[in-house]
């Protein structure tokens, strides 16, 4: 059984990343520990790649520091991305060489116990009888399968995956799902850019929401969901009805939906809303409290302007 | 790739040699009218596609034919790279930048090194059948010779090999490396011939461009052709030459590797 550790695999501090007049990412902190999926959520544009590129040294910031395994990767790149595997947003391979022979080369380029990995790799990713067949004849679901093999090449600590379910079927992205938790349980670090928040909230033990390279929410998904409102769904017939009935309760914030209507309100007033509708004749099939999730939240967070105070949480 | 400079070099040999003996023997028939010298000129000609002169005009064939070759293929090793995205993957997998264009200019240099030997072999082979054809003298191969002049075109490609990687660095594509190298070669080369042929002394300006320190590196080796060559004129001396190459080659370099050493790798490259 993996003995479970709690070092700090990725560390970044005030990161800052500018395009001429663009700032793209925006004193940036954060933190990946061994055995956990850190989630990074932010809308197109919001800095998840240009993050990770500051990461890998591909990008240089403009200020701040980024630290893998405890070693700046500004200063010791070479030796910092030895413990991280990661897979960029699109997945680039020599198109004329096979699936098997990619992995080979960067297997070469990592050195060490590499090279013997390639094939169990290939079998553990479901790529074992296309191993042979180039990777321009590859599908999308299997280049992207190809890309978090190479990931796993160096045996790494850190693994960073961006969009890593991009172009997969839904069994696919269930595997990779489960792929992701046995990492962490391998006692590895999961940076996992996603745009697919169900992905997120069912793989991940922390988010991190940025928009427009700033952090605005960080932590547990319960945290991180708790900011958010709770509502009612209410299914009835005469919304019409039931909305002004449920209006003249003080209830602000109601929205229609095709069944009945989403009430935000206290978790308590349930039972309040039952008695006033059936009191004035209005029978609802149902009032089933609900949490905000994941989704809701990260709507909420980042449909909002952006806080010019410094990053929450 | 390799084995179309083969096939050129013995194609051009065998070119060259049927159409002039067509030539000749349709002067000496009487069925076309000649100037005076021509016959004499085209029987020069024939005697250089022998191999005792292969360190002549086989070896410029060479140079020639390995200029364009390295332009394209330099661009393309290069430049495929940010097309394809897969120098940002190996970058993202730990790999240096700069131990990356120092493994891809090795290889170039290697490949340089074997296109003019095969080169150098194919003229070899190309001139020994001309010559078996026309039924004249086949000795006086000087293989030493032909090393020593193969040598000096082999150092000539070295700054066209740089040229094409910096393009190809800069511009992040193989189309533009091999697009612009190629504008370089040719017009370079051509505006300089003309310079000196209105005025030998724009010799002093057009000498510190590639081409024509590129063709003193050439004719200075032993052996040089004696056809007539209008280009020849003015060249600069041989130390100059081969020290400007040199410094080329190296600006070149180390503009490449500064510029992919300071670049932001974004998508592709």
């Amino acid at each position: 059984m993996t003995v479970q550790s709690h070092e700090v695999v990725l560390r970044t501090a005030g990161l800052v990343k500018r395009f001429g007049p663009i700032t793209a990412v925006d004193g940036l902190d954060l933190e990946v520990r061994r055995g956990e999926v850190v989630g990074l959520l932010g809308p197109n544009g919001a800095g998840k790649s240009t993050t990770i590129g500051m990461v890998l040294g591909l990008i240089t910031p403009t200020a701040g520091s980024a630290e893998v395994l405890g070693r700046d990767v500004r200063i010791r790149r070479e030796d910092a991305l030895a413990g991280v595997g990661a897979m960029l947003e699109v997945t680039s391979f020599y198109p004329y060489l096979s699936g098997r022979d990619n992995l080979t080369a960067i297997a070469l380029l990592r050195g060490g116990g590499a090279l013997t990995r390639v094939d169990p790799l290939l079998t553990r990713l479901g790529l074992a009888q296309r191993g042979g067949s180039k990777f321009r004849t590859y599908s999308l679901g299997m280049r992207q399968r190809l890309g978090i093999a190479s990931t796993l090449l160096p045996n790494p600590a850190l693994v960073i995956l961006d969009e890593p379910a991009n172009g997969l079927d839904p069994a696919g992205q269930r595997e990779i799902r489960e792929l992701i938790r046995e990492l962490a349980s391998e006692n590895r670090g999961v940076l996992l850019a996603s745009h697919l928040l169900y992905e997120v909230e069912q793989v991940c033990d922390r988010v991190l929401v940025i928009k427009k390279g700033k952090l605005i929410a960080s932590g547990t998904l319960a945290e991180v969901t708790r900011g958010g409102s709770s509502y009612f769904e209410i299914v009835v017939d005469d919304r019409t009805r039931a909305m002004e009935i449920l209006r003249s309760l003080g209830v602000k914030e109601i929205r229609e939906t095709p069944t009945g209507l989403d009430v935000v309100a206290e978790p308590a007033r349930g039972a309040e809303f039952n008695r006033a509708l059936a009191s004035r004749g209005l029978y609802a099939s149902a009032i089933i409290p609900r949490a905000s999730s994941l989704e809701d939240v990260f709507m909420e967070l980042t449909e909002a302007e952006t806080p010019s105070a410094s990053p929450a949480s | 790739m390799l084995l179309i400079i083969v096939l050129a070099a013995v194609g051009i040999y065998l070119l060259v040699y049927l159409s002039v003996q067509a030539q000749l023997q349709a002067v000496r028939s009487g069925a076309i009218p000649t100037q005076p010298g021509a016959e004499q000129a085209m029987s020069q000609t024939l005697r250089e596609l022998r191999p005792d002169r292969v360190q002549g005009f086989g070896v410029q064939i060479v140079s020639g034919l390995g200029s364009v070759m390295l332009i394209v293929f330099g661009a393309s090793h290069v430049g495929t790279e940010f097309g394809w995205g897969t120098f940002r993957t190996l970058l993202a997998h730990g790999a240096g930048r700069g131990a990356l264009l120092v493994a891809k200019v090795l290889s170039l240099a290697l490949y340089a090194a074997l296109f003019v030997f095969l080169g150098v072999v194919a003229a070899i082979l190309g001139s020994s059948v001309a010559t078996a054809m026309a039924g004249a003298d086949a000795s006086g191969l000087d293989l030493e010779t032909i090393a020593n002049a193969a040598a000096r075109a082999y150092y000539t490609l070295l700054p066209y090999m740089a040229l094409a990687t910096v393009i190809a660095v800069w511009s992040r594509s193989a189309g533009a490396g091999i697009a612009a190298g190629l504008v370089v070669y040719f017009t370079e080369g051509l505006v300089a011939q003309l310079l000196v042929s209105f005025n030998r002394d724009y010799a002093n300006v057009v000498n510190y461009g590639l081409s024509r320190n590129v063709g003193a590196v050439i004719r200075g080796g032993a052996g040089t052709t004696t056809l007539p060559d209008p280009s020849a004129v003015a060249l600069p001396d041989q130390g100059q030459a081969v020290l400007l190459l040199g410094i080329y080659t190296v600006v070149f370099l180390v503009l490449a590797f500064w510029r992919l050493r300071t670049r932001d790798v974004t998508v592709g490259g």
